[in-house]
Order: structure tokens, then sequence, then C-alpha cells
């Protein structure tokens, strides 16, 4: 399965502070009845000695520690009439960080950490550790951060003070939706990793995963329809059931090597880029915008996300499973065919061989990573994100110079980066 | 697909749609309404995705191997593709309802979603907890069962396009003859044979899933309470707990319940005008509750 988080962007280890049974959740329970849940879930001894464990694992939750090892260097090719207020120059560009393309963002973040935190842990203290395993576990808040950005950026338009309710709201029910697909993805995908952690469902069992992940759609569906705004309610309904369409797309079509470009950008539309536009759109209606920037706004954010997503496609076979958080290779071991490999079987006769064995020889799995690497694969892999990233950079021309349209073009930027 | 006709065509009585259908009928009579809207037929559809989505992600929860007598989605096709056929159905039901543009229903409904998922949360933590009292039992049952049947009812109200006095009531009688519903489903976990239920009986308490009858033999029977505590570990000691619900009372206390409630349920019709549908509705109450006598 193709992540959608964007656990390649740790170049370290991400820290987490446990503070012993700091439990801040208000909702009252005894330690009887979490035992009897997680031993009612679970239904295996071994692990009820986890249940005492939820108790104090208490994950700090916080703005995203990320920093770049790298300086950059990849400038976007192509991008000739953008205005003098990106500079090209390689020499006074400073090494990008997503801390530093956040900051105008990171109070807004804060805010939305600790919303997300009561909305969730206040049901249920097994859910809030399910939860925080996940939303502690290295996630780097990129999708609120992109709705508060387009909310600032947009409504410099339209000269609106300050962020609207229902633009933190949005951005809170992305996130929540996001985290609930992960959740409810690891199941699907029988993951036992995620970002270098452990997932939800195999520390706490299926049923925990399975719930988690329905309860945080039910909220944030229930938070989406109090926002009352019908457009943008049909906007994110449609993304829910994209995740769905997605995630049979990519289960119906495993190992199958007639793939074609066209339906992998398609199911990389349903599985990534289709929330990240909903939530770039929805924060310019919530600006009260026009529709063409709204629409710009939507574009932008499908071809971020197309880019986003073709980039964790390649680095699936660039990075060490150490950086990966996970197995490399681990998407075309599944039988997922993502961009790399379908421009390699365009060349490579006797890749589609190997795949359609499903890897049945020890070793066969690395013989094929070696061919996509060989033939170009990866090569035109990164030229198809160029593009689309392109194509997002142009999205925001509509948009007055600011400082939050510069952050939202230097993501697109940073994302390139992590390929070269 | 295959998944979705397992459950869709494992004995499925449509009660949920019929009602919907049935409350249409009954209020589009007050203002004179002839068909049903093409919003009606919708939220009919939409209730019963969403009703079906939350049975197999219900089994899955549970590990259930069998429903109405057939083997479960995740039984047969495996865990991933029960939960991806529950979250294919909740996501179709979500867009279906946004458009049908009517943030009343719209937010009624959202509110059941969420209820569902409290729903099952409160019963996965109080699981084999003898201290749980009446009202938290009954907003389980609200939550997991009325909640849903109480917004079909009153969506349809909506539809038909009367007053929001009826519409109020119309979620009354969904809310009551909901929770009589599940209350007599609770019953007759006790008092049914595994063959009539389609699935071994007295699962709920095996599982540690206190109800009624449970809830109110525990206020008789203090022995009742250690044998539950100990979560059946020695053998027999189910076929016990069940003995000791029967014979104080338990059973025939739980009947009062869901009598009281489709009482009230009836109650909530009167404001209907005299028709077939009315006629209906007051059955399907009293045909749940011979389903316990």
């Amino acid at each position: 399965m193709t992540a959608v988080a964007c656990n390649n962007l740790e170049f370290g280890r991400t820290r987490f502070d446990f503070s012993a049974c700091g439990c801040s959740s208000n909702a009252s329970f005894d330690r009887f009845s979490v035992r009897n849940y997680a031993k009612g879930t679970v239904g295996n001894v071994n692990r009820s000695h986890k249940a005492r464990k939820l108790f104090c694992f208490r994950p700090e939750i916080g703005p995203p520690r990320m920093f770049s090892t790298k300086t950059p260097e990849a400038l976007l090719p192509g991008v000739t009439d953008t205005p003098p207020v990106l500079d090209l120059k390689k020499e006074s560009r400073s090494p990008a960080s997503l801390t530093n393309l956040f900051e105008g963002v990171a109070e807004d973040l804060l805010t939305l950490n600790k919303n997300l935190q009561s909305i969730v842990g206040a049901e249920n203290p097994v859910l809030m550790s399910a939860a925080e395993q996940i939303f502690g576990a290295g996630g780097k808040r990129m999708r609120p951060a992109l709705v508060f950005l387009v909310s600032r950026a947009t409504k410099e338009i339209v000269g609106l003070k300050e962020l609207t309710k229902e633009h933190r709201r949005l951005a809170e029910i992305i996130e929540m939706i996001h985290t609930a697909s992960l959740i409810h993805d690891d199941v699907l995908d029988e993951s036992d990793m995620r970002r270098g952690k452990e997932t939800v469902h195999q520390l706490y069992g299926t049923r925990v995963a399975v719930l988690a992940g329905d309860f945080m759609f039910a909220q944030s569906s229930w938070y989406l329809a109090n926002l009352e705004n019908l457009e943008v309610i049909k906007l994110i309904s449609q993304v829910i059931k994209d995740f769905a369409s997605g995630e049979i797309k990519q289960a119906s079509s495993l190992f199958d090597c007639d793939l074609q470009l066209e339906e992998y950008l398609i199911k990389c539309y349903y599985k990534t880029a289709s929330l990240i536009a909903a939530s770039t759109k929805g924060a310019a209606i919530f600006s009260r915008v026009d529709s063409y920037v709204s629409e710009q706004m939507y574009q932008y954010g499908k071809n971020f996300g197309l880019s986003f997503q073709v980039i964790d496609d390649i680095l699936d076979f660039t990075q060490s499973a150490e950086q990966l958080g996970k197995p490399a290779g681990s998407d075309l071991a599944k039988g997922n065919l993502t961009a790399p490999v379908i421009f390699a079987l365009e060349k490579e006769a006797r890749l589609r061989d190997i795949i359609e064995s499903e890897f049945c020889d020890t070793g066969s799995l690395d013989v094929a990573v070696g061919i996509v690497k060989s033939c170009g694969g990866i090569q035109r892999a990164q030229e198809l994100a160029r593009e689309k990233a392109n194509l997002a950079v142009q999205n925001l021309q509509c948009l007055p110079p600011s400082s939050f349209r510069f952050a939202l073009e230097e993501l697109v930027k940073y994302n390139l980066e992590r390929i070269k | 697909m295959s998944a979705a006709e397992q459950i869709f065509g494992a004995g499925g009585k449509r009660t949920r749609p019929a009602l919907v259908f049935l409350v249409s009928r009954a209020t589009a009579e007050i203002i004179g309404f002839r068909e049903l809207t093409k919003e009606h037929r919708r939220l009919a559809e939409i209730i019963e995705m969403i009703h079906t989505a939350s049975l197999i992600h219900d089994d899955v929860l549970d590990e259930s191997d069998m429903r109405r007598g057939k083997e479960t989605v995740h039984q047969l096709y495996g865990t991933r593709v029960a939960v991806l056929a529950g979250d294919f159905m909740f996501a179709q039901s979500s867009w279906y309802l946004a458009n049908l543009e009517n943030l009343e229903v719209i937010k009624l409904i959202s509110q059941v979603i969420k209820d569902f998922a409290s729903g099952e949360i409160k019963q996965a933590s109080s699981l084999f907890d003898c201290d749980v009292q009446l009202d938290e039992y009954l907003l389980k049952s609200y939550y997991k069962t009325a909640s849903l049947i109480a917004a079909s009812t009153k969506g349809a109200a909506i539809f038909s396009g009367v007053d929001s006095e009826i519409s109020e009531q119309m979620y009354q009688y969904g809310k009551n003859f909901g929770l009589s519903f599940q209350v007599v489903d609770d019953i007759l976990d006790f008092t049914q044979s595994a063959e009539d239920l389609g699935k071994p009986s007295a699962s709920d308490l095996a599982k540690g899933n206190l109800t009624a009858p449970v809830i109110f033999a525990l206020e008789k029977e203090t022995k009742l309470r250690d044998i539950i505590e100990s979560e059946f570990c020695e053998s027999g000691s189910l076929e016990k707990a069940v003995d000791i619900i029967e014979s104080c009372g338990g059973i025939d206390k739980a009947r009062e319940l869901a009598k009281s409630k489709a009482e009230l349920a009836l109650e909530n019709l009167q404001c209907l005008p005299l028709s077939s549908f009315r006629f209906s509705l007051e059955e399907m109450v009293k045909n749940n509750l011979e389903r316990i006598r």
C-alpha cells in the first residue's frame, strides 16, 4: 500500500516523551473496565499486559519536529513566469524545513492538536491511546497545515481578518479523516509498521483498529454536517467515497501488469489527492473567495497531492527500510504497481514475468527492484512528479503574493527534494 | 459485492426501510401528497446501507461467525473484505446523504453514525461490568438501534413536509419502537433456541454484554454477580447464570420494559390521521411484542 502519510520525510527518528500516568483524559474509567475491554478485544492472554500500559502511554503530541539534512538544490525546472517574490537563485535560499514552512501557521496547528485530542479522547481512553498511537507517530500535520495556509492565503483576497471557526473545524475534520483512513488501511494491508512504530491493529487488535477508525470517520462526518455548508459537505463526502473506491481499485488490480498510467493516477487521486484537493478547496470556500479561485485551489491540492503520492511511490524503491519506517519495496511486494514499475514495464518485458509470479522465488523481489531502477523507471516517475508539481505552482498564480502563498509554493518544491 | 449480497440476502426483513416508507406514506396523507418523493426513496436506501454496513463491522468487532443462520461476511471473506465492504457502504451512504441536500436530515443521520460508534465503544468498555445501570443500558440501546430508527422515521416526516411537531412525534415513535425492539431482541437471546436465533443462544451474556434481563436479575440475585465476574470460566456456569435470570424474574421485568416502550410508541402515532399506514405502524409495534409472547 502506498503510504499516505509522509513517513519518508523523517531523516531521523522522531522522539516521544512518555509521561508516566499523566493521562489528562476526563473520561472516567477504572482499570477493571479498560482491562476487560482490551481482553475482550484481543482475546489473547499475552496482550493483556498491554492494557496496563495504556494508562501510562502518553506520547507527546506537539508540532512536528522535522529537519532536513540536505540543502535544497533541485529547483523547479521549467517554471519561468513566476512573480519576483519567488527567488529561484540557489544561493539566496535558506535550507527549507517543514517547521519553517509551517511557521506562519504553527499556532493554528497547536490549537488543532489540542482540539483533536479532546475530540477523540473524550469518548474513551482506549480509543484515545489508539488514536495517539497514530496521532503521535511522527505525523507532520501536513494536511491541516495546507488548510491553514490556503485559508490565510485566500483570506487576503477578500480582506478577512482572522481565520473563521469553520476554517479550523475543516482542518480538524481533514486530519480526522486522514487518520481514520490510515488506521483502516493498516488493517486492510495487515501492516505491522507505520512511521517506524507498530500499527494500531498490531498493538491493540483488529477490533480496536476498526472501532477507532469508525469512530473517527463518524466524528468527522458529524462535525462536517454541523458546518452547515452544503458545498463543503458534498465535497468531503465525495472524498470519503473516493477513499473506499481507491482501496477497492487497488485491491482488485494487485499484480496486474496491464495497469495503465491513467488508472494508476486515478487510484492516486482517490487515495491521496482527493482529500488534499477537497481540503484546499474547502479552505477557499470558507474564505468566501470567488469560484475561480476555489477551483484553482482545488487544482493546486490535486496536483500537489498527485506529486506527493508519486514521490512516496518512488521513495518506496529508493529509501532504506529505516528511513521509510517500514520495509522497502513493500508496495511491489504486495503487488501494488506504482509509477516506477509501470514505466519500467513498458521497457522490460521480463519484469512482467517476475511480477506475475508474485515473487514466489526468493530473491525475485530484489531482481525486480533492480530492473525497475536500472531501466529508468525511477527517472520517468521523477519527471511525472515534477510535472504535477509544476502544475501545482501554476495554480497558485491567482493568489496575491504573501508569505502564505510562498509557503504553499515552497511546500511543493520541498516535496520534490525528497527525490533528489 | 458478493460480500454485500451475503448480508443483503441473508434473510433481512428490511424493517427499517419499511418504516421509512410507512411513515412517509402515513405523513404524506396529512398534507395530501399522493406519491413518495425520490428523497423518501433515497432515504430508505441510505438507511438500509448504513444498517448493513454497521452489521458487517459489528460482526468483525464481535468476531461473530454466524448471522441469521448464515456465515458472516468476515468469516467467509476475511476481515479485510469485511472492513472494506463496511467502509464502502458507509461512504456511499454519506455521499447519497450529502446529495439529498437537506441540512436537517444530513445532521440527523450524521448524528446516528456517530451514535453507532459511541454505542460500540460503550458496549465494549462495559463488558462483564455488573455495575451497569438500566439507563446506561437504554442509552447504549439507543445508540446502537433506536437512534437509526428514530432518525429514519423523522427523516421520512421531514421529506413529507409536515410541521415540526409531527416530525418530533415520528422521532419519538422511532425511538420508542427501537428501544422496545432492542429489549425484545435481548430477551430472545435468552429464551430462544440457537436454531431460531440463527446463532448460539445466550451469546450476549457469554460475551459479557449485560442486557435488560441480566440487569434486572442482578438487582435480585447477588450470586449472579460472581458468576458473571468470573466471566464464565467454569463450564456450566453460563447455563447456571441463564437459569438464575429466568427464575428470579429478570425476563419478566424486561418484558414489562419492552411493553412500556411499545405503549409510548403507540401514543406517538396519535398525531397521524387514521390510515392503513398508521395502522401498519401500530401493528409493527405489536408484532414485535408478539415475539416474546
